[in-house]
């Protein structure tokens, strides 16, 4: 296996410093971004990074330390380091670090692809993206056009003190198209697909499916449209999500509430806390009993989805709602014993570089039975609201205020009026009490998030959140507008 | 051409120049950072996460005519830079022409030094110095019957830029930083410090500062939404400012029309007593005086006296607006345009805690979360409080009050603002608290 000697050697440095248990990563990260902006290639950048980090126990108490600089001396000088810095963390120190066991596992994980992207021409990417964007600008009176592209290939070797070695090949790729319209005092924008594209495990047949093309007119006229659209009202209405806003929905106020480490303490100071505090497992009701939420960090295409997490556990699906009752949480193998839950293959790092941290995985709402339509078929009168624009949740992850890009209103059934600056605000526990009704499997995306902030030094991690639309009843909508 | 990591700026300058010399393409820029940054993290008064983070990348921008293309890479031998500079080279052939594109910048003022902004005693700070402070804001906790969470951290940054128009820049600097939440059963507090060596943050007043404010908090009650006056402590003002100048103070966002300061440049935007600017040099700022092209940063009027100014620039913008490059431009690729990362708000004449006397009936926030921007021509954010919040009654802090929502439009809060006398830098901005009248929180939450 590739650095499978390196790997070898930082071990056993860390172990000859007295480390109990270690264990290396070395990656190499590969970027390709291709961004048009107005008729012109504003980012076109090709990155590569190569690396490795240690992590060493000792004494109960964690250490880490990385480089760029993979060479015998600077493997040696690292490893050292981690040691010296667990031994630092054990001056000030409760009742140390425990490890939930992890197996011993010796494998290779490729992300499967249909279209490698290496056979793509760069030339191929950059025309496409001139051809949606200028697309986009085909709507009369939008300001600004964007399409982008991104394909990410992280390549990574994991082996620890426990005898695993596992090689993996992860292979990511993402697009959107934006229009922003200014005029009549406004400035609005739209996103496709979703809320930030769509940003999906695979090869370039996720670029393909994307459909920015077919989409980019109707982006770039329902931006213009905006500017004279509606105000939202405000009130207590029903409300229906289409799905990439349910995906939002589910990362804030369901993937970050149920990370284990939050729930500690371990975030107190910058992500948060959680309100679904241990005491509440297996009891607490999280939401209606329609409400089925799993972290699957196996599932076909999700953004997440790999062969094993950075401390070498094998990717699981674990429940963490089921039937609206609060069941259980994403875990590493240093906070499973807290909360005597299993470890799901969710703790990763931004790259080789960072510290592993649980990770919001692939936290999927199971799909409902409902046929799309029938979502708004079934309200009297209420608003559709479609595509993220601003979200906000308070440390504990229970008041929220999300406002998104589209709205219409509902009257007997039937999409009417478009209104501009939709925004709805509730209670994490009572909204997804007040979901009567989900979507379909027809209607079910597995929503990539490529930009989620979490830990210290700040990582970026990627999150999916697979969801079909959604209603829910009752909700304040309009906050922030007329208050 | 490679090169070793530790080198100094002149061995780095010479690799730099080497890779111009062997670039075939019309313009070549190159810029080499390094970095080595340590942080020690705490929760419930242990240190539970503690990391050293090395690293270093090569970064290289070619072109073609009015084409571009960047490629970057963290493996610095020789082999792997001749790469990186042909990927560079053939991804420019492949952009089309960017007609608006002035070619790389050259010359401009020389770059002003910085006093201090190199602390050898940070740059080589151990994991027990960190922990050592760690244990000092734990006592303090213990002390008084509270647990806290946050970090100690230290780093040391290079970064050295060169480009074939005979720009040649290094610069070197350290910054160290606290972070301290004290927890209580039912309250929280915030403290923070930041500054460019370790040895000038005060751990034990800073932890003190956070644990009074646990105790004073406790109990807290809810208070109903409404618009109140409000005093925002800096690290809650920074979030404001930060959403002002990422949204409004570019020269990108100007140019499309977003900005809330499109076709208002000589307007009254915000209050007479309102000023506010970008100046690396600040000495409080941890600013770097030069932008990521190698051009000197200027000190940059955004708001004078309530009055807006202008924004900042980079080459690109500099040229299609037909405006003084201010020397802000960011790594490219860049699609966001320049932004400024020094903001200063100019002091108001009354000290914090006299403004806090000054209100008959309000809330004081320590600090914000989750700030989110909700209409960008408004600047209506929205977002919660954290952290310690308190009311005031007839000028005195009497009770600790339970976190709330707000939905303000940062624009007009400034415009019925009094700004309070003592700077202090929060994250890279340096700035005073804040009253502010009719402030608007919206709804509360549990805690």
């Amino acid at each position: 296996m590739r650095f499978e000697a390196e790997a070898k050697r930082a071990l056993d440095t860390a172990t000859a410093r007295g480390a109990d248990y270690a264990d290396v990563r070395f990656g190499a990260v590969h970027d390709e971004h291709v961004e048009v902006r107005n008729g012109v290639v504003s980012g076109f950048a090709d990155s590569e990074s190569f690396g490795f980090s240690v992590r060493v126990l000792r004494g109960g108490a964690w250490g880490f330390a990385s480089s760029a600089d993979i060479s015998d001396a600077e493997i040696d000088r690292v490893a050292a380091k981690a040691v010296e810095v667990a031994d630092a963390s054990a001056k000030v120190k409760g009742r140390g670090i425990s490890l939930a066991p992890a197996g011993k596992f010796v494998d290779t994980y490729r992300t499967p692809f249909e279209i490698d992207p290496a056979t793509v021409p760069l030339e191929d990417r950059v025309r496409y993206l001139l051809d949606v964007e200028k697309e986009v600008r085909a709507a009369k009176g939008v300001t600004v056009g964007k399409a982008s592209i991104d394909v990410w290939r992280n390549d990574k070797t994991f082996a620890s003190t426990e005898g695993s070695l596992i090689e993996q090949t992860i292979l990511q790729c993402g697009s959107a198209v934006h229009a922003l319209a200014v005029g009549n005092g406004d400035a609005q924008d739209r996103t496709f697909p979703g809320t930030c594209g769509l940003y999906q495990t695979g090869g370039y047949e996720i670029v393909r499916k994307a459909k920015l093309l077919e989409n980019a007119r109707r982006i770039g006229e329902e931006a213009v449209a905006l500017l004279t659209a509606d105000q939202c009202p405000t009130g207590d209405m029903d409300v229906v999500l289409s799905s990439d806003q349910v995906s939002l929905q589910i990362h804030e106020s369901i993937g970050h509430a149920l990370e284990l480490d939050r729930v500690m303490g371990w975030e107190a100071n910058f992500s948060g806390t959680s309100f679904a505090t241990l005491d509440k497992l297996g009891t607490f009701r999280y939401g209606n009993d329609l409400v089925n939420v799993v972290c699957d960090m196996t599932c076909p295409l999700a953004l997440a989805t790999h062969g094993y997490d950075d401390e070498g556990t094998p990717a699981r699906s674990v429940d963490l709602i089921r039937h609206g009752v609060l069941v259980g949480y994403m875990a590493g193998r240093d906070t499973a014993h807290v909360a005597n839950v299993p470890v799901g293959g969710v703790v990763r790092s931004e790259y080789w570089g960072r510290l592993p941290m649980i990770r919001i995985g692939n936290v999927n709402l199971e799909p409902g039975n409902v046929p799309e339509e029938q979502l708004i078929g079934d309200v009297r009168s209420g608003i559709y609201m479609e595509s993220n624009r601003s979200w906000s949740i308070d440390d504990k992850r229970l008041n929220f205020q999300f406002g998104c890009e589209i709205g219409y209103e509902i009257k007997d059934g039937k999409k009417t009026r478009m209104l501009k600056n939709p925004t709805y605000a509730g209670m994490t526990p009572a909204f997804w009490g007040a979901c009567d009704a989900i979507g379909d499997a027809k209607s079910w995306v597995a929503w990539g998030t490529p930009n989620c902030g979490k830990g210290e030094p700040m990582q970026t991690a990627r999150s999916s959140q697979g969801s079909s639309p959604a209603r829910f009843r009752g909700i304040q909508v309009g906050v922030g507008y007329g208050d | 051409m490679a090169i070793d990591t530790t080198s100094g700026p002149d061995a780095i300058a010479s690799v730099l120049s080497g890779v111009i010399a062997a670039s075939n393409v019309d313009e070549t820029e190159v810029i080499f950072s390094r970095s080595e940054a340590a942080l020690t993290r705490y929760t419930r008064n242990e240190i539970h996460e503690n990391v050293i983070e090395g690293d270093a990348s090569l970064s290289i921008r070619a072109v073609v005519g009015k084409r571009v293309g960047v490629a970057s890479t963290s493996r610095l031998d020789d082999r792997a830079i001749a790469d990186t500079l042909a990927r560079a080279a053939s991804i420019a052939r492949l952009s089309p022409e960017d007609p608006m594109f002035p070619g790389l910048p050259e010359g401009g003022p020389e770059p002003r030094t910085l006093a201090g902004a190199y602390d050898a005693a940070t740059a080589s700070a151990s994991p027990d110095d960190r922990a050592a402070a760690v244990g000092r804001i734990a006592a303090t906790m213990q002390h008084h019957q509270l647990h806290a969470a946050g970090f100690v951290a230290s780093r040391c940054d290079a970064i050295a830029i060169a480009n074939s128009k005979g720009t040649r820049r290094y610069f070197e600097s350290t910054d160290a930083s606290v972070n301290i939440k004290a927890i209580g059963d039912d309250s929280s507090g915030y403290a923070e410090g930041f500054a460019r060596s370790l040895e000038q943050l005060d751990f034990d007043a800073l932890a003190a500062i956070a644990a009074k404010k646990v105790l004073d908090g406790r109990d807290p009650e809810p208070l109903g939404p409404g618009a109140y006056t409000v005093i925002l402590e800096p690290p809650a003002f920074r979030e404001f400012l930060g959403y002002l100048s990422w949204a409004g103070f570019g020269a990108q966002s100007l140019d499309d029309g977003s900005s809330f300061l499109a076709g208002r440049i000589g307007d009254h935007v915000m209050g007479k007593n309102v000023t506010i600017r970008d100046d690396f040099a600040h000495p409080l700022s941890p600013g770097i005086p030069i932008d990521f092209e190698g051009m000197a940063r200027t000190s940059v009027p955004i708001i004078e006296a309530g009055v807006a100014k202008g924004v900042v620039y980079d080459s690109y913008y500099a040229h299609k607006l037909g405006h003084a490059n201010t020397g802000h431009a960011l790594p490219a690729p860049n699609s966001i345009g320049p932004l400024p990362l020094n903001i200063i708000v100019e002091p108001g004449s009354y000290s914090t805690a006299e403004l806090v006397r000054s209100v008959e009936h309000g809330v004081l926030v320590s600090r914000t979360w989750y700030i989110r921007l909700v209409d960008q021509k408004k600047m209506l954010i929205t977002g919660m409080t954290r952290d310690g919040v308190f009311l005031i009654e007839h000028g005195v802090i009497t009770r600790g009050l339970k976190n709330m929502r707000f939905n303000e439009s940062i624009i007009e809060a400034l415009g019925r603002c009094e700004l309070a006398s003592e700077l202090v830098r929060s994250e890279n901005m340096v700035l005073p608290a804040v009253r502010i009248d009719g402030f608007h929180f919206t709804s509360a939450t549990t805690f």
